[in-house]
């Protein structure tokens, strides 16, 4: 699904954002995105999206060559990503419903099925009582729901979230996670870039981890059980 | 479930509901923004109201102009001793030419008392004379727009080498020149209208761009979820439109209100001039093109600013 080929992105001369990364990330995948801060985590959901164009290397996703995809395709293939991030991106002056109605019209959606496909959305993510709130009015776990239903209105292909859960509680950042992983089992291809090391280790997941703008070797998850016979989940060696 | 990818090929780059949106985004827009769409519509309704003001004068004046040229008239004038001979010669003349309609032979005595009538208390003076001085003559109507014609101008100067003619009296040089002035007049409001319309379109520029400003973030979230270029620039261009169309309908207003309060203030009470220049208000079409006018230079002024903003993010 995206599918990364010795890509290196400079944004000046001297430094590299990303250097020569290579991973595959399979149709029906969940895997986060860690590094530490600068790392080159935006950066690279930033190719995914298409926001930036690759100094060198070749981009994949969905079997479209983001290298040679023309500029009026962008919005189309954006049509088929969900994006979700830290900081919301709501529309404060929209109310919920608006919020996702304003997707709906961009994506051609008849306006009678605004308020149906709205309220499904919405009910996904645990919100469908909020329809008229403005974002404002809600808490931050609230809005990042709203922000997940958004992404997920139109039942994208893939999933993007860069740091959902940065703004938020553990628990909060728990069941946002699983809103992540249910869209996964609908059939989304998941990417979440965190650096909640917690988080990673509690779902068990694929982790592809940046430092320095290159790959580390790709883990998975290794599992403990503790003294009581809980599950734990570590990192361990692929 | 998430769909397979599609090709995006074929698929409507603005989609059929999202006029209404534009109109709705724009006229919300222009409201949150009021006090600097004011300005916009302001300076449009300014510069098509000055414009408009030189098309009324032109309008009017030109009005006049056609009025005197229907009533242009060229008068040949005899010699006392002309012959019938020499006079049917010269009617033969006035008669075979294209320019010249209706004719009336005015005959000495006639012209006298046409004198006595016109100038009344001069009657006196003429009846002291021992002879009527008053030669006969030809009065012929001339043919519309004739008179503006350099080459009739000449004909009718060559008719004073025919027998028996004295003089030849026409008196339409100054509606040739009062044409010229009504040219000159059309030219400078086009030009002064339409730098003032340019610097409108400009002003409205700077306005799309300050809003565009202001929505910058949403700007980026609508790229983010796949809005088009198209659907993101639409509630901008239909903004500069609807502020350049409201601006070009303030301009007629305006006008037109001015014109009737002239009309009704100045014109009776003074000169010729005045009625001339408050005799009638703008014909339809002129109206339309002057709201047109504020309509392209708002579209223009948008246009500028989103296409400005769309080469950046590029």
């Amino acid at each position: 699904m995206i599918h990364f080929y010795h890509v290196t992105k400079r944004f000046d001369r001297y430094t590299s954002a990303l250097h020569d990364i290579t991973f595959q990330i399979e149709k029906g995948e969940f895997v986060f995105l860690t590094g530490a801060s600068g790392a080159g985590k935006s950066t690279l959901l930033k190719l995914i999206l298409r926001q930036i164009r690759p100094t060198d290397g070749q981009i994949v996703v969905n079997g479209r060559n983001l290298n040679a995809m023309k500029r009026k395709q962008v919005p189309f293939f954006r049509r088929e990503l969900g994006m979700v991030f830290q900081d919301f991106k709501l529309i404060d002056r929209m109310t919920v419903f608006e919020n996702l109605s304003f997707i709906l019209t961009v994506l051609n959606v008849p306006p009678r099925e605004h308020k149906k496909k709205a309220y499904h959305a919405l009910r996904a993510v645990g919100l469908h009582h909020r329809l008229t709130a403005y974002p404002p009015q809600l808490s931050g776990g609230e809005q990042q729901r709203v922000a997940i239903a958004r992404a997920l209105i139109n039942d994208p292909l893939v999933l993007i979230a860069d740091e959902p859960t940065g703004n938020l509680d553990p628990d909060l950042s728990a069941d946002i996670v699983q809103i992540f992983a249910e869209a996964n089992l609908r059939g989304s291809t998941v990417l979440l870039a965190t650096h909640d090391r917690d988080l990673i280790r509690s779902s068990g997941r694929r982790v592809i981890t940046l430092e320095h703008g290159r790959l580390l070797e790709e883990k998975m998850p290794t599992v403990e059980r503790t003294a009581r016979g809980e599950t734990l989940f570590g990192i361990g060696s692929a | 479930m998430a769909r397979e990818f599609t090709s995006s090929r074929g698929e409507p780059e603005v989609p059929s509901n999202t006029f209404a949106y534009f109109f709705r985004e724009a006229l919300r827009r222009i409201w949150i923004s009021k006090r600097t769409s004011f300005v916009a519509v302001a300076m449009i309704a300014m510069s098509l109201f000055i414009l408009g003001g030189f098309v009324l004068i032109a309008e009017n004046l030109d009005r006049a102009v056609a009025r005197w040229k229907d009533k242009s008239r060229v008068d040949v004038f005899f010699e006392s001793e002309a012959t019938p001979e020499q006079i049917h010669a010269v009617d033969a003349y006035l008669a075979s030419h294209p320019n010249l309609r209706a004719r009336r032979f005015v005959t000495r005595e006639q012209a006298m008392a046409q004198f006595k009538r016109d100038f009344a208390n001069l009657s006196g003076v003429v009846d002291q004379l021992d002879q009527n001085p008053f030669p006969p003559s030809y009065q012929n109507e001339v043919a519309r727009n004739a008179v503006t014609h350099a080459p009739f101008n000449r004909e009718m100067a060559e008719l004073r080498a025919l027998g028996g003619v004295e003089q030849v009296q026409y008196d339409w040089e100054w509606v040739a020149r009062l044409q010229r002035l009504v040219d000159v007049v059309n030219l400078i409001g086009l030009i002064a209208g339409g730098i003032l319309a340019l610097a409108a379109a400009f002003t409205i520029a700077n306005v799309i761009r300050l809003t565009m400003m202001m929505y910058r973030e949403e700007i980026e979230i609508m790229r983010l979820v796949g809005a088009t270029e198209r659907i993101i620039r639409g509630p901008f261009i239909i903004e500069g439109i609807v502020q350049g169309t409201i601006g070009g309908a303030c301009a007629v207003g305006l006008l037109y209100g001015l014109f009737e309060l002239a009309r009704r203030m100045i014109a009776p009470s003074s000169s010729l001039l005045w009625g001339f220049l408050f005799a009638t208000f703008l014909p339809w079409q002129k109206i339309a093109a002057i709201i047109a006018g504020g309509t392209f230079a708002g579209w223009l002024g948008s246009w500028l600013s989103v296409r400005e903003r769309v080469i950046e993010e590029a």
